[in-house]
């Protein structure tokens, strides 16, 4: 098994797998800060994302994980206490996915309110693949690539002619500060840079791999601008209450009624997809955690603390979502740039000043 | 190491105290020359008629000196070994070879008179093909070695022999076209079967055992068939094959998921037809696996599957039902189980009681007496059909069945999906000899998609499975 994620992978994964994560919750944030413009918002976290991915990707040419980047540019010590950190980091990404997943759970796969219970399982499975190294992931998202095509497609036949896209028009009519501000606070659902500086020296490296994975990141973008029209143009200005959207949009299509829900078949695996992507940063916090402490635990221990940390907090937050997700997207929205944006760009000049190093 | 002396006497009754059975006999007899000689023979598997013909008949006009040479030249048996160890004589009267001993004799002589007692190669019950070859595998070892020397009639072929089972001594053959199969994984399989230190080898299944990387693990990882056609594609995609004595099942490695859902009818019927029947065979095992399931978890936990019709219909049928959904499909499932484990063990001539005690009389009463639903019944036949779509699969099929089963009771649909995720996961870090089980799909191996479940048309196929790694990759040269 070669343990190096292929181009394809990571193409993959940025196409679609990554995006899945940004149809449950986010729509309806967009809505509540920028209204019919959602669009935009979310074409400038893409926009910006993008440009992270791809110099990410450039800088896993060296071949160095981001470990043995820190760890040579300010030794051992420092490397593990700022992997800690990323553990921190990735934990704490983590929350707003999982509990996202749990909301959806509760609410789409079951007629009636469920107990926390039914929920419990995914950390079973998250402990399970978080104990595996990443680049097993690679082979996931070639599986998970064809499924999550169909759902997506499927979906969209079902809704895309029930979508009044004159809904969206005037743009720009909820103003610059809204759209600011939909854009600040929705930065918790863009945090695929800070996953794929994990991944650095651990992609196989081929010559043009950034620019596949920027166009594949797009790709993906597309896809998800595209049903947030879908989305808008169905709810309008019922849109901000449709929390789970991609499970709703697709009910008015007219072969529903006699069928029956069909489109569950596409929601459902849109979970499955869904699955694996909330697992994404678990598994990265548990990494940095086995990168930093090096060989002192079994892999299986690590995955085992986050998994319990975060199904900790679950357990506490469970009937207060509300003030949890004010907490996540507007209290602490900040932390999101600092680790997706601003340490990826601080992590490129790492890479050049130990090249200059050894040029010297 | 014993070796043989050259008295007659004493390396005869050496050889009896290796083989004090009652069924190995000696016979002695005396040339016009005056030489003595002993043959040494297990007699239920040597052919008395061939050794009377072959080597005590030419042997009773012999009047040369006893030398080992010269007493060969003068058998007509076109299978002969010189052998000087009593342990290894003694090895070969066990596996049917007579031994001939004689006075002042250097070594003894081992005649090939093995008698072989094989049914005939006949179509095997569980391959059944409307188009193509109809033989199959037998028991032996060595028919089942010229099957697929018949077909491969290269140089290349290469038959390993191995012998594993401290009291069986089964003879395993390795087989594998040098230069297309990759060598390390032939070596490891010798190695690994070389390893293998069992008392009794009654199958090739155990040897599968084996041979897998993770021997508990739930799933399949060494591919099976009992047609030599099948296995001898195999060997040429790059394969490494493994033919046991006393198993009509070969085995072959790599194995790769996507085998069990091609047959060798798909090479010999129009590709489209091909591609079709295995679209089908998968949405058959699907269906067979989560059909079930989501009845179940549909019923307890998400109505809205249903379309409004169908859920008024169910509801009519379940309404007087004293079990729960989950028990009451748990029960029809068991039923199934049984019946289906009884009409395999049983007498054929019982078989269609059974059948209508099993199918009119248990099912059409038990839902006259409201015990269980007409939708169970319904939901569990088809996904019983739908499990023998996949043959090969069975074993691991039903266990999945009954866990999406047990899942989706406790759990409801969100179960189904993780234990699907954790499936999908488990196959695909799961390998074998270092290729990957779900490939070509995970990892994606584009070329390699044009025979999976879509079958293209020969010309595409010109070069042999990528993800086999063979190092000899064109098959099919391109016509001009």
């Amino acid at each position: 098994m070669s343990n190096k994620i292929s181009v394809r992978q990571l193409c993959f994964f940025l196409a679609f797998v990554a995006p899945v994560g940004k149809i449950v919750l986010l729509p309806s944030r967009l809505v509540h800060f920028a209204k019919n413009d959602l669009l935009l918002p979310a074409a400038l976290q893409f926009a910006l994302q993008a440009g992270i991915v791809f110099l990410v990707v450039l800088l896993s040419r060296k071949g160095e994980t981001l470990y043995e980047l820190l760890r040579n540019a300010f030794g051992k010590v420092v490397a593990s206490i700022l992997f800690v950190l990323f553990a921190c980091f990735f934990l704490f990404a983590a929350l707003y996915p999982v509990q996202e997943q749990k909301l959806l759970v509760q609410s789409v796969f079951y007629d009636t309110l469920p107990s926390l219970f039914v929920f419990a399982p995914f950390f079973v499975l998250s402990a399970y693949l978080c104990a595996k190294p990443l680049f097993v992931c690679g082979r996931t998202w070639d599986a998970l690539a064809p499924l999550s095509t169909v759902a997506f497609a499927g979906l969209m036949i079902l809704s895309a002619g029930e979508a009044d896209f004159g809904a969206l028009q005037p743009a720009g009519a909820s103003g610059f500060p809204a759209i600011l501000k939909a854009f600040a606070y929705t930065s918790n659902w863009f945090c695929d840079s800070a996953f794929l500086l994990l991944l650095t020296g651990r992609l196989e490296y081929r010559k043009g791999m950034a620019w596949k994975a920027l166009l594949s990141y797009l790709a993906g973008a597309l896809a998800v601008l595209f049903f947030l029209a879908v989305y808008y143009g169905i709810f309008s200005d019922i849109a901000v209450r449709q929390s789970f959207a991609f499970a709703k949009i697709s009910k008015y299509f007219s072969a529903v009624s006699v069928l029956g829900r069909v489109d569950y078949l596409f929601i459902y695996l849109l979970g499955l997809v869904m699955t694996f992507y909330c697992v994404v940063p678990l598994q990265a916090s548990a990494t940095c955690l086995r990168e930093a402490f090096g060989e002192r635990g079994k892999p299986a221990l690590y995955s085992v603390a986050v998994n319990a940390a975060v199904l900790l907090v679950v357990i506490f937050t469970d009937l207060r979502f509300l003030s949890f997700q004010e907490t996540v997207t507007v209290k602490l929205f900040w932390i999101f740039p600092l680790f997706t944006v601003l340490v990826p760009l601080l992590c490129l000049f790492l890479g050049r000043s130990r090249r200059e190093k050894i040029l010297r | 190491m014993i070796t043989v002396t050259g008295h007659l006497k004493t390396d005869c009754s050496a050889l009896k105290k290796l083989l004090p059975a009652e069924d190995i006999l000696t016979f002695s007899f005396r040339a016009d020359g005056g030489g003595e000689f002993t043959v040494l023979f297990a007699d239920a598997v040597t052919d008395k008629e061939l050794l009377g013909e072959q080597v005590v008949r030419p042997l009773l006009r012999y009047d040369g000196a006893p030398a080992a040479s010269e007493v060969g030249a003068r058998l007509t048996s076109p299978e002969l070994k010189r052998e000087t160890d009593l342990n290894r004589l003694a090895e070969e009267v066990l596996n049917g070879n007579p031994v001939l001993l004689w006075e002042g004799a250097d070594g003894a002589l081992v005649t090939g008179l093995k008698k072989v007692y094989a049914r005939a190669v006949s179509e095997p019950p569980t391959d059944v093909a409307v188009k193509g070859p109809r033989e199959g595998f037998v028991e032996d070892v060595k028919i089942n070695a010229s099957l697929v020397r018949r077909r491969l009639k290269s140089p290349d072929l290469r038959l390993e022999t191995v012998v594993i089972g401290r009291r069986s001594r089964t003879t395993v053959q390795i087989c594998y076209l040098d230069g297309i199969a990759v060598r390390s994984v032939a070596e490891e399989v010798k190695k690994r079967l070389e390893n293998i230190d069992l008392d009794v080898v009654p199958d090739s299944s155990y040897l599968s055992h084996f041979l897998a990387a993770k021997p508990r693990s739930l799933l399949k990882q060494v591919g099976t068939t009992e047609k030599p056609d099948i296995f001898c594609a195999k060997l040429a995609e790059g394969r490494v094959g493994i033919l046991a004595d006393g198993s009509p099942i070969a085995l072959t490695v790599p194995y790769l998921l996507v085998e069990d859902f091609q047959s060798s009818e798909d090479y010999f019927v129009p590709t489209y037809r091909a591609t079709f029947t295995r679209l089908l065979r998968v949405f058959a095992l699907l269906v067979a696996v989560y059909l079930p399931a989501f009845y179940i978890a549909a019923q307890l936990f998400k109505l809205q599957l249903f379309p409004v019709k169908l859920l008024l219909t169910i509801a009519g049928s379940i309404r007087n039902i004293p079990l729960s959904p989950s028990l009451e499909m748990l029960l029809v499932l068991l039923v199934l189980e049984v019946l289906n484990e009884a009409s395999i063990r049983m007498p054929k001539y019982v078989g269609m009681a059974l059948s209508v005690v099993g199918a009119l009389v248990l099912g059409e009463t038990a839902v006259s007496a409201g015990f269980v639903s007409t939708p169970a019944i319904i939901i569990i036949a088809f996904s019983g059909i739908g499990l023998y779509a996949v043959p090969n699969l069975i074993e691991v099929t039903s266990v999945v069945r009954l866990a999406m089963l047990l899942v989706a009771g406790s759990v409801g649909t969100y179960g189904i999906v993780l234990l699907t995720a954790f499936l999908l996961f488990y196959l695909c870090v799961t390998e074998n000899f270092g290729t990957p089980v779900l490939a070509p799909f995970s990892p994606l191996v584009g070329r390699d998609l044009r025979d999976s479940l879509v079958k293209y048309n020969l010309s595409a196929l010109c070069l042999r499975p990528e993800t086999l790694k063979s190092k000899n990759k064109r098959r099919l040269r391109r016509v001009k």
